[in-house]
């Protein structure tokens, strides 16, 4: 069947208008969502694992009791194929030749770490270098610092209790530094196999035992069920996903992600609707001769189908190839951002909603148009018959819009997405109907002439119809580029505001109350003031309401806070980046009454009235729950989880101070002579977290951007292939006016100024939506992060007014190069 | 009402009391009213009437491209009304060829794919030698491969000639073949027409404006307003 063949062939079809953008559509949304989903996945596995270094481990398990867990508990990671590893942390005094220090040890043992590296430097003068050891029995690592407090250096020996060992390198990065309050002291890192011969530990010694587990996601979780009903209160089970600082900024990323994932499948699925429904209809002769040459309907249904599976199998083959390279390119940018090799793994499983994307699109917008070619009727070759009304079309694009929502659905994962999109172009359609027919009603009373202006008004309502559908394309379109730029644009802004280049990196604990002044003094004279200074009370939270709150919460909810001491605070004012969700700030004058972290809050179930015992010390302080408050746990700043009011329940209790400071790398040393006049003020140092975490952001900002290139090509195939639609009858009717005596300059302005209205009306609407999209999606998805952002949005509507006139103006170049006579016989 | 002069066969086409409506938004418009005729093997007739008359809407139901609003329509045997849309695609696969006004090429097919389709459709035999021969058979040997856009229209109303004929079929039905062509083209046409339809002893079913070509057929039908009219006196041609 050589020339029905050559009909259907792909290869013919290409050169057809509305297959290219029907295949560029296909290929576009698949390239766009394999990417996504492929390097979605790539992050996340790398996001982990980097931040699985910062516990060294894919999970941590505590034991603040002071012993050992069950030796049977690490056989049976091991049985499930875990890997395990042991560390042993405390405070105590070290020699050194003839000076000593308050020390926190870390003892770790061989397989430390598990995930990610240390870096230390081996010699004095020596480089610096990553491993993935601890320090071998008989040796430590010492803070850098260190060397000076003690005066010592490297190779000489450090006493530990009752054990000499030998200096072997400085310690510059630990993966699970952490900033914990609770490592106060500089740090010493030992073999745990020398612990015990230290003698240090004694009965009742404050040590803490961890654990450290790594493996497959699903043997985690295994153990982790296992080992649950065996746990007590003063066990710990961390991961990765929970209290991490940046684990926040990570989901938000992802959540971008998945949304520019969203929109491309959406926009895709614009995109072959229009253009199949254009294609379609120019189908239409097409059909009625092969009917009149003796193909029956269900021929031309499988005929069409099958050049539909064509287009699938061409559109999925051409995303996948456009796909891959690309994810290749994003990976190796990732690996150059983080500085290390990151490995290129295909997650096959990650390729589905791609090709689904295809299908969905495919048989949901494209086939109900192409299946309604077989009732044309044949009659159609001897006169042209009464057209489609479009609204035999409805219920299949309900249908459509249900399957799409669905694959959104399905591919983010979120509900609240899709109804935050939902609602946005259910509204952008509201408006644009209302506005619409006012626009219809305003434009009837304009009448033709000479006048560009006029001339292009009686062109929109001329084609009213066509203009209102393609303002809804344009304005959708709009719509969803919209709301990634918007959402990409809070997005940084949020982390650019969260760790600036100044983010404080320096922490400063136990400042006795009597020293303050003299510490700030310090630290201001080197030209780097300290931030906000606030009291730190330590306590325990005992009751709820009069009862022991270990028996009032339940182990399931296994509120870590519960486990150790709470960093108690009073304060005056609210942070500024905390903010009240129920209740009310302490007034000025009020004394009683207690504010409490929301999250905290949430999983203890505590409400407004409630009261709450604590134990500091020997005492007992009872507050009633006055606030409750959210808190920027990732904002590098002190953060607490109670606060009470100045004069209140915390009066005469034991505190010293915290503050933060920002200390640039190249003024590091003051920190030598900062430890030698206040020895009893503990340094917490974060610069090299923070620059991790800002490595972090940077390379996943990179991954958003190229993201929003692929969403915006993605927009621009839908723009084509809407204006393509109207573009032969444009082109016919402009050398219709000029046949007629048109002059020109007076069709080229006219025509400008119709797609001027219509891409700047289409952009506000556009515009309007996506605000009321992203004002939705801010609460679920991005945790109300969100400020307006006028000045982004505000240039969308000139743009597309700008570049939808000239998209006009080129439009228009046959007409105007072309004798008219040519034009229409070449339009026929 | 016209009847047949022949008794050996059954007519080619027999058309009872055909009334065609359409529904317009306000009311409903009669285009057909009561047509009957019957039309032999081997004849070849002429469909003739104003502008507006009804002549191409008879001629689609007669062709089976349409169905009436009431009265049947035997093409060849079979009660078009009676058949299912494929077992209609059927007979006109293999029973019917069409010839246009406005040519209906496929545009993107070449002249000789263009020939080839009908015949591939009907599941014929070497359709690639049968659609040159005929291309040939109407001047057009040179021009296989050229697409329609390449081609004038008189060439591509030859083309739509080949293509109508290449099937072999019983009965062809023409609305005005030669409208879009100026005199000596149409004269062309008309001849390539004709003589086609001798050799292969088809019914020729045509409307035209055209009154040569209408007095070049063995009988003519007038319709006004939707209504045959007496038909005019059959001309006895010279053969
Ligand atoms: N589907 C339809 N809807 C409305 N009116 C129709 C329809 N089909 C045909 N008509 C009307 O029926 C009348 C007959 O049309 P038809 O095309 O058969 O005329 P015609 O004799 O072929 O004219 P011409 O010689 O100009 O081709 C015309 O007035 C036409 O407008
Ligand atoms: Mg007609």
């Amino acid at each position: 069947m050589a020339a029905a063949k050559k009909l259907m062939s792909v290869r013919r079809d290409w050169r057809e208008r509305d297959v290219r953008v029907v295949l560029a559509a296909l290929i576009i949304a698949v390239a766009t969502v394999a990417t996504i989903a492929l390097f979605a996945s790539q992050l996340q596995r790398t996001l982990v694992s980097s931040a699985s270094s910062f516990l060294a481990a894919d999970r941590q398990l505590e034991a603040e009791n002071g012993r050992p867990v069950p030796e049977i508990w690490i056989t049976e990671a091991a049985n499930l194929g875990l890997e395990t590893g042991r560390m042993v942390e405390f405070s105590t005094m070290v020699f050194g030749s003839d000076a000593f220090q308050l020390v926190s040890i870390k003892a770790v043992s061989n397989e430390y770490p598990l995930r990610g590296d240390l870096e230390i430097q081996g010699a004095t003068e020596g480089s610096r270098e990553q491993v993935q050891h601890g320090p071998a029995p008989g040796e430590v690592w010492i803070n850098p610092r260190l060397l000076r407090l003690l005066d010592i250096k490297i190779g000489d020996s450090l006493e530990v209790g009752s054990q000499n060992l030998t200096v072997s390198g400085v310690l510059l990065r630990e993966p699970d530094g952490g900033f914990s309050l609770s490592a106060l002291a500089p740090r010493v890192m030992m073999h745990v196999d020398d612990v015990a011969s230290t003698g240090v530990i004694q009965e009742g010694s404050r040590v803490e035992y961890v654990y450290l587990f790594a493996g497959k996601e699903t043997a985690l979780d295994t153990y982790y069920q296992w080992l649950e009903p065996q746990l007590e209160p003063s066990h710990e089970w961390e991961g990765v996903r929970d209290g991490e600082t940046f684990s926040r900024s990570l989901e938000r990323a992802e959540s971008f992600l998945l949304l520019g994932g969203s929109l491309a499948v959406l926009l895709a699925a614009v995109a072959v609707a229009v253009a199949s429904r254009q294609y379609a209809l120019s189908q239409r002769d097409t059909v009625a001769l092969l009917k009149t040459l003796g193909l029956g309907s269900s021929g031309i249904g499988r005929l069409y189908l099958k050049r539909l599976s064509l287009w699938g199998v061409t559109g999925m083959i051409g995303g996948l190839l456009v796909a891959l390279p690309l994810f290749w390119l994003l990976t190796r940018l990732l690996s150059e951002a983080l500085e290390r090799p990151v490995e290129f793994q295909l997650d096959s499983s990650a390729l589905t909603p791609a090709l689904l994307t295809a299908v969905v699109s495919l048989f949901a917008f494209a086939y109900p148009p192409i299946r309604r070619l077989r009732n044309v009727p044949a009659m159609r070759v001897l006169r042209s018959q009464p057209g489609e009304t479009g609204r035999e079309a409805l219920p299949d694009m309900l249908i459509a819009i249900v399957a799409v929502f669905g694959l959104v659905w399905l591919y983010a994962g979120e509900l609240s997405l899709v109804i935050a999109l939902l609602g946005g172009l259910a509204l952008l359609l509201g408006a644009l109907g209302l506005l619409g027919s006012l626009l219809v009603a305003a434009l009837r009373k304009v009448r033709g002439g000479g006048h560009s202006w006029r001339l292009a008004l009686v062109g929109l309502y001329r084609h009213r119809r066509a203009s209102l559908s393609q303002i809804a394309v344009f304005a959708m379109t709009l719509m969803l580029a919209t709301t990634l730029i918007l959402v990409r644009t809070s997005l940084l802004d949020d982390w650019q505001a969260q760790l600036p280049d100044d983010a404080p990196n320096h922490f400063l604990i136990n400042i006795a109350p009597d020293s303050i002044d003299e510490v700030a003094g310090y630290w201001k004279e080197r030209g780097q003031p300290l931030d906000q200074l606030y009291p730190m009370v330590r306590g325990r939270l005992t009751e709820l309401n009069g009862q022991p709150v270990k028996e009032v919460v339940s182990k399931d909810q296994r509120v870590g806070a519960l486990n150790r001491e709470l960093n108690l605070t009073w304060m005056t004012a609210l942070p500024k980046d905390n903010s009240i969700v129920e209740g009310n700030w302490f007034e000025a004058g009020q004394t009683d009454g207690v504010s409490v972290e929301a999250e905290l809050a949430g999983k203890l179930g505590l409400a407004l009235g409630d009261e709450l015992t604590f134990t500091i010390g020997s005492d007992k302080v009872t507050e009633t729950v006055t606030s409750i408050r959210t808190v920027q746990w990732d904002s590098m700043k002190p953060n607490f989880y109670m606060a009470f009011p100045p004069e209140g329940g915390l009066t005469n209790m034991p505190a010293t101070w915290i503050t933060s400071f920002y200390l640039p790398k190249d003024k590091k040393s003051a920190l030598n002579e900062f430890s030698r006049r206040f020895p009893t003020v503990s340094l917490l140092e974060i610069d090299n977290i923070i620059e991790r975490i800002q490595e972090i952001v940077r390379q996943v900002t990179q991954a958003i951007e190229a993201i929003l290139v692929l969403i915006l090509a993605a927009a621009l195939v839908v723009m084509a292939a809407v204006v393509s639609a109207t573009l032969q009858d444009r082109q016919r009717e402009g050398a219709l006016l000029r046949t007629l005596g048109g002059r020109q300059r007076l069709l080229v302005r006219s025509t400008m100024l119709e797609f001027a209205l219509l891409g700047g009306f289409a952009g506000i609407l556009g515009v309007a939506a996506a605000e009321a999209a992203v004002w939705a999606l801010q609460f679920r998805m991005f945790e109300g992060s969100f400020k307006w952002h006028w000045h982004v949005v505000l240039p969308i509507p000139v743009i597309s007014a700008v570049v939808l006139s000239l998209f006009g103006r080129w439009q228009l170049r046959p007409v105007l190069s072309v004798s008219p006579m040519l034009l229409l016989r070449r339009l026929e | 009402m016209q009847t047949t002069h022949y008794d050996s066969q059954r007519p080619m086409l027999s058309v009872e009391n055909l009334t065609h409506r359409v529904s317009l938004e306000t009311d409903t418009l009669t285009i057909l009213k009561g047509v009957s005729l019957e039309i032999n093997r081997g004849e070849s007739v002429a469909i003739v009437g104003r502008s507006g008359s009804g002549k191409t809407t008879l001629l689609g139901l007669l062709a089976g491209l349409d169905t009436p609003t009431e009265g049947t329509v035997e093409l060849d045997g079979a009660i078009i009304s009676k058949l299912s849309e494929d077992e209609r695609a059927q007979l006109r696969a293999h029973r019917v060829g069409f010839v246009f006004q406005s040519f209906q090429l496929l545009p993107a097919l070449t002249a000789l794919e263009n020939v080839m389709l009908p015949l591939e459709l009907a599941g014929m035999d070497a359709p690639e030698k049968r659609a040159k021969e005929l291309l040939e058979r109407v001047g057009l040997g040179e021009r296989l491969a050229h697409t329609p856009r390449q081609l004038s229209g008189g060439e591509q109303q030859r083309v739509a000639i080949a293509r109508a004929f290449a099937s072999e079929p019983a009965i062809m039905f023409a609305d005005e073949p030669t409208g879009n062509l100026d005199n000596r083209t149409g004269q062309e046409i008309s001849d390539l027409l004709m003589a086609l339809n001798q050799e292969q002893g088809t019914t020729l079913v045509m409307v035209t404006h055209d009154e040569q070509l209408a007095a070049r057929c063995s009988r003519q039908f007038h319709i006004e307003a939707g209504e045959l009219t007496e038909p005019v006196a059959q001309v006895e041609l010279a053969h």
